[in-house]
């Protein structure tokens, strides 16, 4: 996020697009409904399923799924026609604007109607909402992301933030919702292709002689690595022989789950180290048990950027041990050097002293402030609710322009619904934790698709009836949730459940840049089991 | 002597009588309920949040039945003990209550009818403080059948059915739960269907609730339900000329023993 969950408080305006906010992140959706109730804030809704936070909004555009480049472009078009424009933010803080302003030009109220299904006077109502606000807010998750335009969605939300100044001060910003509770902590910590801790790539030799000296190595490699989702596909090849997997469960997670399951099979060695014999688990020659959260100290880093200590409640059970742990003797038997830390709080002085963005971080701040939110580059640094003040990490704010593309799996003849895929409630990604909970289990037992009741009576089927949905990658059976949460012409599944794994029909074909599947959108069929 | 300090010494001199007192502690930026056994631990003591106490005296009772203990309860703990009790939750018998009374602020915040705890208590640690009205009860009273359902409709939309409110509750023990029976409650649905998730929680708790707002206060959402719970109280009141909370021995209507054999 460049701003702060708890700003989002002071927002005039939130448009959430791409996140069911209160089922998925449940206290940031009680901070904006708080603000749109006790504050006034307007509340703008873009999502193709009547979420509850749908329910809640001043205004619910209802979008094709993957159309979000033409509506925010369509946004953007009204925005700057209407003189709403913040020319002097623009002018001052930005770069690239004029050719965003000529290619916004085409997506007229009209088109972005044939292209996303939302109607000319809601894009309109909405653009004036936005446009109006003294601070706006963007709030999206994966239904932003999830796609193989997700780079341009997330380029578009940028554009409209900058072309209105809405960066740069509390309650505005581009805020992306990170789906777990340390994503943003291991992105921090380098577990990216393409980075060292603190995003210093590793493309840079600066960079890899500063680490080189820190642990006193030589050949630390200068190449992009591959995706999560490259690494598959060169495991199928025979090109990645071995895999380590931590606290993942790809065989659930990732898309086109058969193909997913040979390539793992067609590995040397995989280990997997994981608090429960997840189904990936079970593919492995060696498993290692990690422990979880209250059996360990350490440091979990939040979307906001926030740094907050956890600490050890009960010891490992079993023959689990922490992560860290795990690793440090792996490397240790391995022969490697350096990895003998007596704590989470000495690893911590490490990363302080090699990562500037945590330079200021250390366990005896966290201790005393509770949290700390980088950049905190000192011991004095009080650290950053919000970023881009004054001046972009880059200098000026490079606008891109970006043009709307189909998703690359549109229904047809053969496969005439869109599935779009997701989470509920009651469980948490593949269920590897929530699943073993008979509270939540109890809740939400089983596999399920949204059907609207139109396309549900056309196929005969009932509510709580038994459906098979194909894809070209497979099949699987699930109960139908007959209900106009979803429009016409698409379902929804959730991919929680192994026995009806959602992704075993999903698409795996990436953005070109970040290599995200397109969880979001592919073609199915419907038949009454 | 600040209300802190105060404490600090009734609960030191209680512990020389007790085995221990259950108070909240303060560690790690954090409060939690706590039982202190040693006067070396009494610098941790803590004071707020309120936390509902009287259910973690249940559960140490669940295990130590003949323990003597003492507890620090606020005006709304004393109550919700007192309801306890006649529903054999806990037994007061080897129990001192040390009473805490709340500050103005306090009782504004919580809407409280009765800020201060007098039936139980074995030692007052801060001064009373005048009854605050539930205005936001009352502004309901007010109000047509039609606008306070679609007051509640859009309050309970944005229930996430985490069960905080009863997990919350002194007053919900019951080792089944209505809340989660499919034929009551379609499952799996956020927000629960309404009105039934939510109305039903309110009938059980009819003759019970205190009104300590413990359901309020951990609700994610800020469904305002201690409102509902003191529309009902009111009306319990006139029905059957019953408040929860205050008496003993004044028996509830709606769990009357059985007065002949059957």
């Amino acid at each position: 996020m460049t701003n702060s969950v708890l700003d989002l408080e002071e927002a005039d305006c939130i448009l959430i697009t791409g996140s069911n906010t209160t089922e998925q992140h449940p206290i940031i959706g009680t901070r904006i409904l708080r603000a749109h109730e006790e504050r006034g804030a307007k509340l703008i809704v873009a999502d193709p399923r009547r979420i509850q936070m749908a329910i809640h909004a001043d205004l619910w555009l209802r979008q094709r799924p993957g159309s979000d480049v033409a509506w925010l472009n369509g946004m953007m078009n009204i925005i700057i026609n209407e003189s709403l424009a913040d020319e002097e933010f623009i002018a001052n803080r930005t770069e690239g604007f004029e050719e965003v302003k000529e290619a916004v030009a085409r997506y007229t109220p009209d088109v972005v109607e044939r292209i996303s299904g939302i109607p000319q006077e809601e894009l309109r109502q909405a653009a004036l909402m936005y446009g109006q606000a003294e601070r706006a807010a963007i709030v999206y998750a994966m239904g932003i992301t999830q796609h193989t335009s997700g780079v341009d969605h997330v380029k578009a939300c940028a554009n409209l933030a900058m072309i209105t100044g809405n960066l740069g001060r509390a309650g505005t910003g581009v805020n992306p919702l990170r789906g777990q509770n340390n994503v943003q902590g291991a992105c921090d910590m380098g577990a990216l292709v393409n980075v060292y801790p603190g995003y210093q790539v590793v493309t840079n030799p600066e960079f890899t002689q500063k680490f080189e000296e820190a642990w006193g190595v030589t050949g630390c490699s200068d190449k992009v690595g591959l995706t999560v989702t490259e690494m598959i596909d060169a495991a199928e090849r025979g090109e990645v022989k071995a895999m380590y997997i931590m606290g993942e469960n790809p065989v659930l997670s990732d898309p086109d789950s058969n193909h997913v399951i040979e390539a793992l099979q067609a590995l040397d060695l995989l280990v997997v180290q994981d608090i429960f014999l997840t189904e990936t688990a079970e593919l492995a020659d060696v498993v290692l048990p990690g422990c979880s959260y209250a059996e360990k100290d350490g440091t979990f880093t939040g979307t906001d950027r926030r740094v907050q200590l956890v600490r050890q409640a009960v010891p490992p059970i079993g023959d689990s041990k922490a992560d860290w742990v795990i690793i440090c003797e792996l490397a240790q038997r391995m022969g490697a050097r350096g990895f003998d830390y007596a704590s989470p709080a000495q690893i911590m002085e490490e990363i302080a002293s090699l990562t500037p963005i945590y330079a200021g971080v250390s366990y005896q701040r966290l201790e005393e402030q509770g949290f700390l939110q980088w950049p905190c580059r000192t011991a004095e640094d009080v650290g950053t609710p919000y970023l881009h003040e004054g001046q972009f990490t880059r200098g000026l704010g490079k606008m891109h322009v970006v043009e709307y593309q189909d998703p690359a799996e549109m229904p047809d003849d053969e496969y005439p619904f869109m599935l779009t895929t997701g989470r509920n409630m009651f469980h948490f990604h593949t269920g590897s934790m929530t699943r073993r909970s008979a509270k939540l289990e109890q809740e939400s037992p089983e596999g399920y698709v949204e059907v609207n009741p139109e396309d549900a009576a056309e196929l005969g089927v009932s509510d709580g009836e038994q459906v098979k949905l194909l894809s070209r990658r497979g099949e699987i059976q699930a109960k139908a949730w007959v209900t106009d949460r979803v429009p016409r012409g698409l379902v929804f599944a959730p991919f929680h459940y192994a026995e009806a794994a959602a992704n075993v029909l999903t698409n795996p074909a990436l953005d070109p840049q970040a290599k995200i599947p397109e969880y979001k959108v592919c073609a199915v069929r419907l038949e009454a089991a | 002597m600040n209300r802190l300090e105060a404490l600090r010494n009734a609960v030191g001199e209680l512990l020389d009588k007790v085995e221990g007192v259950i108070a909240l502690r303060n560690k790690s930026g954090h409060v939690a309920p706590h039982l202190f056994r040693e006067r070396e631990e009494l610098n941790g003591l803590g004071l707020s949040p309120k936390y509902p106490l009287p259910a973690t005296l249940r559960l140490i009772q669940n295990e130590y039945p003949e323990a003597k203990l003492g507890i620090v309860c606020r005006g709304c703990e004393e109550r919700g003990l007192i309801e306890m009790a006649k529903r054999n939750q806990v037994e007061l018998g080897n129990v001192t209550v040390i009473g805490l009374a709340c500050t103005a602020d306090e009782a504004e915040e919580c809407r409280c009818a009765k800020p201060y705890p007098s039936v139980l208590v074995d030692a007052h640690v801060g001064e009373r403080t005048e009854p605050v009205p539930d205005r936001v009860a009352e502004e309901l009273r007010q109000k047509e059948v039609a606008e306070r359902l679609s007051f509640w409709r859009s309050q309970f939309d944005k229930c996430i059915k985490c069960y905080a409110c009863r997990n919350a509750c002194p007053q919900c023990f019951c080792p089944e739960c209505t809340l989660e029976e499919e034929l009551w409650v379609e499952r799996g649905r956020v927000p629960p269907p309404f009105p039934s998730f939510h109305l039903i929680r309110a009938m059980h708790t009819a003759g019970k609730c205190v009104g300590c707002r413990e359901c309020e206060l951990s609700c994610p959402a800020h469904i305002p339900m201690t409102a509902l719970y003191a529309l009902i109280r009111q009306e319990m009141g006139e029905m059957f000329g019953y408040e929860p909370g205050v008496d003993l021995e004044d028996q509830p209507p709606l769990v009357l023993p059985m007065e002949v054999e059957i």
